[in-house]
């Protein structure tokens, strides 16, 4: 009924999760487009995910109207849990909300990120915090991992990015910018990640809105240095995400564009001097 | 108060109070109040006490009588001693109404009487003269006289305005008060040397110009206002020389030769110099908003909206640097023009307009000039030239008077050029920086039309009687500026899209040359190198940030840029770079400051979290002559040479610095990925069984997956002609 905040698929591709601001969060068959499961929620469903094996969903709801923040997850292979809308584990989120979060490598545990920056690992077994990493200052608008899920990368609202280990939490890489970065991706073949942002939607006027100014920025993830940026956008960009084959990226934008780029040649040859 | 009068009093007293003699039955006393105003007046009431007396006898009846007699004798005389004590002469007395003039003429009897005359036109203006003495010695008048005035007041009142009077050319009255005399002579002989104060070394205050690579420092306020910065500017990156949080409350000013940084605190500025930025000096002044140094970094002065009394004035206080002492403070009813006072270039005076005045002061003395200020009726703005202690203002048109420019020479006050202007709207006077030129932007109604012209009068300050010469302009003009130490100015002028960037030159044959127009620049500010030749052309703010780089030798753009939003341009003392910021104060985004080479070639963009101000440090004036300068001129070759040598060691070092770094964190980033790869590895197991036996580790790992395609190409056609069979 309202907007859809987040949308996942399993690894076969067989089922699509969603959750949306209509306080629901849905299971589909991707094939027929059938809705299996409907699942009803207090808040707005913020993020959602299928884990390594496609078994087990997580979604996280929103702080709104006097619900807290919950993390539940529903085992796909317990039909009753589905009826009964019952999740076999719900997490109390006391303070900052979630705002984006990832399964990790083998199903375990969950990297969730909070709007006050931190980022917590919960156990998907018992729902306890096994790690903790408080690296950035701000929001954190995005998660993404890399394809081998061993390591994420977190967009923050205080213009950086940082590279993290999945299992260890362990900061790794940071990626400056002076502008909020609302999304990151990690390329699947090469030392590379991408970052689209922008300045905050309400800081936009129309003096300062000029064609192309919103770029993706691409930085070296062992150097932490930009080398490349792609313009084109004219709205800052909400979600950056490389292809599984790492030949294109794609982006999409307030200004209501998805764009789709194709590296050319000299991308994979480029390498900085050391 | 004369204390044996009043021990003369109690005598009295006492002799009146003691118990009165009985009479007869009864008894007598009477006793005497006296109350002493603090003005010497004193009043004396007298009571008398009777008791009853016995009426028995008649005897007695010529007895009271004489009694009573008696008593009112006494009482008379007691009144009348009161009274005559009260008249005694005192020292005290009217000595503080008796001033003493010097330096009046000496004359005979017969030019007394015009003498006594004169005096008392002058001297009646402070009050009512009651008693004037005019000592002689052979016939002729001393030299000096005394005055007595009705009250001490008005005796003061003399000695204020009447001292330094000149009567003509030989005579200068000096005024005093008498007790001065006294007070004056009465110091002791002996004499405490005073205690020595500690000396304060605050080290080598110019230590940051002895930098061997020649960096000039800068100033950065950053984080809303939170940290403020020194830098040494480097072109490769810039190094950070001393950093502070909270070292201001507002922003921060350098003083005109680069000794001091001045920072701004609730309860007054601080003074910072010296290799490490030690507090030189504090000056407590609530409140304070806004200041300004004289150009000699003899003295600051403070403004604050605060405190201000008819009394004491506070509102400007001008502080002695060195000493840190509170010099002279004023009233100021509005800072909407600061500086409100304007120094002279070499400090030796200062002054500022009010209603109709303008008030010349000089130092060290912080007294007006000559003692009044000068009354010019409806002097609308003043300047003092850059290079001599010259003013110019200007006065609007007063009915048939045209308006007129005025350039007064100090301090006598001469005036060296006028020259009359006609149909004025207003005056802008722009002054070269080495006073070599004054321009004068005259915005005009000529008769008959509606429209405002302008003109340029330029004034030619080193050619004997100032010659003006008057150049035309047909827009409307947006900027003005003149080449620092040069004769040419810049012009940017008419209406937005269409705005032309003009280069004039003041030639010596009298011409002023246009050299060259550019038209349809984006630019709405001027920025000279402090050198002079090359300048740079910025649209700010509403303009985006427009950047035009050029050298005015030729008049060619050497390149045109852009820094977005662009609030702020500045030049390095030194003329060799330059840098273009936006300031979070006027825009929220993208706080930052560029650097870039006086030809406009960007070498550094520095993002700084909340960028709010950069401010060069200036430098002092060079100690090398003219001659010095030339030779080093000539051999700029060699030097050059050196340098670039210098530069290039530097630049491959910065660059193998680089190279090292990106090794290290290569293989620091290898040796993660290599663990991390490990560990994945030996979840594979893990992994199958989570996906039913599916390995998805690689894109086409799944053999499943894979399909068969067969795909024929087109690779070649040959025609083999059958025709032989």
């Amino acid at each position: 009924m309202r907007a859809v905040w987040c949308v996942d698929c399993d690894w076969d591709t067989k089922n699509v999760l969603t959750g949306s601001a209509d306080n629901s969060c849905r299971l589909w068959d991707c094939e027929t487009g059938k809705q299996l499961a409907l699942l009803n929620t207090n808040s707005a469903v913020r993020t959602c995910g299928f884990d390594f094996s496609g078994n087990i969903i997580m979604f996280s709801t929103d702080k709104q109207m006097g619900y807290q923040c919950y993390l539940n997850f529903f085992d796909l292979r317990d039909p009753q849990q589905i009826e009964d809308n019952q999740p076999y584990l719900s997490i109390p989120c006391n303070d900052a909300k979630i705002t984006s979060a990832v399964w990790g490598p083998l199903g375990e545990f969950v990297n969730a990120g909070h709007e006050n920056g931190e980022i917590n690992q919960f156990s998907a077994k018992s729902g306890e915090i096994l790690k903790k990493a408080k690296e950035h200052s701000r929001q954190i608008n995005d998660i993404q991992t890399s394809v081998d899920l061993t390591m994420f990368i977190s967009a923050s609202k205080d213009n950086t990015a940082k590279l993290f280990d999945s299992t260890s939490l362990e900061h790794i890489k940071t990626f400056k910018t002076e502008r909020p970065v609302n999304s990151a991706a990690i390329s699947p073949i090469m030392d590379h990640v991408v970052m689209g942002g922008g300045q905050e939607a309400m800081e936009v006027t129309t003096t300062s809105t000029r064609i192309g100014k919103f770029e993706a920025r691409f930085f070296h993830a062992a150097y932490e240095e930009e080398f490349g940026r792609v313009k084109g956008h004219f709205g800052p960009i909400n979600c950056v995400a490389f292809h599984p084959d790492g030949k294109s990226y794609s982006s999409g934008g307030e200004d209501g564009y998805v764009r789709i780029h194709y590296f050319d040649p000299q991308y994979f040859d480029f390498e900085l001097e050391a | 108060f004369n204390p044996n009068w009043s021990r003369q009093m109690t005598i009295l007293q006492e002799s009146r109070s003691a118990p009165g003699f009985c009479l007869l039955k009864g008894s007598f006393s009477f006793h005497c109040h006296q109350v002493f105003a603090p003005g010497g007046f004193c009043y004396v009431s007298v009571n008398w006490s009777k008791s009853l007396v016995s009426t028995n006898s008649i005897l007695m009846l010529p007895l009271y009588f004489l009694v009573c007699l008696f008593f009112v004798c006494v009482f008379v005389f007691a009144e009348l001693l009161l009274d005559i004590l009260r008249e005694k002469p005192q020292e005290a007395d009217g000595i503080d109404s008796v001033v003493v003039v010097d330096n009046v003429p000496q004359v005979g009897p017969e030019r007394l009487e015009k003498l006594k005359n004169v005096i008392h036109k002058i001297f009646s203006k402070f009050g009512k003269i009651t008693t004037e003495f005019y000592p002689e010695a052979d016939g002729m008048t001393k030299g000096y006289i005394f005055l007595e005035y009705a009250a001490p007041t008005q005796a003061l009142e003399a000695v204020k305005n009447a001292d330094g009077y000149k009567l003509d050319k030989q005579h200068t009255f000096r005024v005093n008060l008498f007790t001065d005399f006294d007070k004056y002579m009465t110091i002791s002989d002996e004499w405490e040397t005073p205690e020595k104060q500690p000396f304060k070394d605050f080290g080598n205050m110019r230590h940051w110009i002895e930098d061997p690579d020649c960096r000039d420092q800068y100033s950065v306020i950053y984080e809303a206002g939170e940290r403020t910065a020194i830098f040494s500017n480097d072109a490769k990156e810039p190094i950070t020389a001393e950093e502070r949080a909270r070292w201001t409350e507002t922003y921060v000013r350098w003083s005109p030769k680069g000794t001091y940084l001045a920072t701004f605190h609730q309860r007054g500025i601080a003074l910072w110099g010296g290799e490490k930025f030690k507090q030189i000096q504090r000056f407590s002044h609530q409140g304070v908003s806004l200041i300004d140094f004289s150009p000699c970094e003899r003295y600051v002065v403070t403004f604050s909206p605060l405190m201000d009394t008819k009394e004491d004035p506070q509102a400007i206080i001008i502080w002695d640097i060195l000493t840190g002492q509170k010099k002279r403070g004023f009233h100021c009813e509005s800072s909407a023009h600061w500086p409100i006072f304007k120094w002279s270039h070499d400090g030796k005076f200062f002054a500022r307009m009010t209603q109709d005045t303008l008030s010349i002061y000089e130092t060290p003395s912080m007294g007006l000039l000559d003692k009044k200020s000068l009354k010019i009726s409806g002097i609308k703005d003043f300047s003092w030239s850059p290079g001599d202690n010259i003013i110019a203002f200007w006065v609007p048109e007063d009915k048939d008077i045209p308006a007129r420019v005025t350039l007064m020479q100090l301090p006598s006050r001469q005036e060296i050029r006028v020259r009359n202007l006609f149909n004025v709207v207003d005056c802008k006077l722009h002054w070269q920086r080495n006073g070599d030129y004054l321009c004068v932007k005259v915005d005009r109604t000529p008769k008959g039309t509606q429209g405002v012209v302008t003109n340029f009068e330029i004034f030619r300050m080193r050619e004997k009687q100032v010659p003006v010469d008057v150049v035309e302009m047909k827009d409307s003009i947006i900027a003005f500026a003149w080449e620092p130490n040069g004769s040419k100015f810049a012009v940017l002028h008419g209406e937005s899209p269409r705005i032309n960037a003009s280069f004039y030159h003041v030639k010596n044959n009298g011409k002023i040359e246009l050299i060259k127009m550019f038209d349809k620049q984006q630019a709405n500010s001027i920025f000279w190198s402090p050198q002079g030749q090359f300048m740079v052309l910025a649209g700010l703010r509403s303009m985006n940030g427009a950047l035009a780089f050029v050298d005015t030798s030729d008049c060619t753009m050497m390149n045109i840029a852009e820094h977005y939003m662009a609030s702020d341009v500045e030049w390095d003392p030194t003329g060799r770079y330059v840098v273009t910021s936006v300031s979070w104060w006027s825009h929220k985004v993208d706080n930052a400051y560029w650097l870039w080479t006086f030809q406009g070639r960007l070498l550094q963009k520095n993002n700084k979290d909340r960028f709010c101000q950069l401010l060069w440090r200036p430098r002092p004036p060079t100690l090398l002559s003219t001659d010095q300068i030339k030779m080093i001129k000539k051999d700029l070759k060699k030097y050059s040479k050196i340098f670039e040598q210098k530069d290039r060691l530097s630049q491959s070092k910065a660059s193998k610095e680089l190279v090292d770094k990106r090794r290290a964190m290569m293989e620091e980033y290898r040796r993660y990925r290599e663990t991390a790869q490990q560990i994945y590895q030996e979840q594979k197991s893990i992994r199958l069984e989570l996906r039913g036996g599916v390995d998805t580790d690689e894109l086409d790992s799944n053999v499943d997956d894979w399909e068969e395609e067969t795909i024929e190409f087109f690779i070649n056609e040959e025609i083999i002609p059958l025709g032989d069979l």
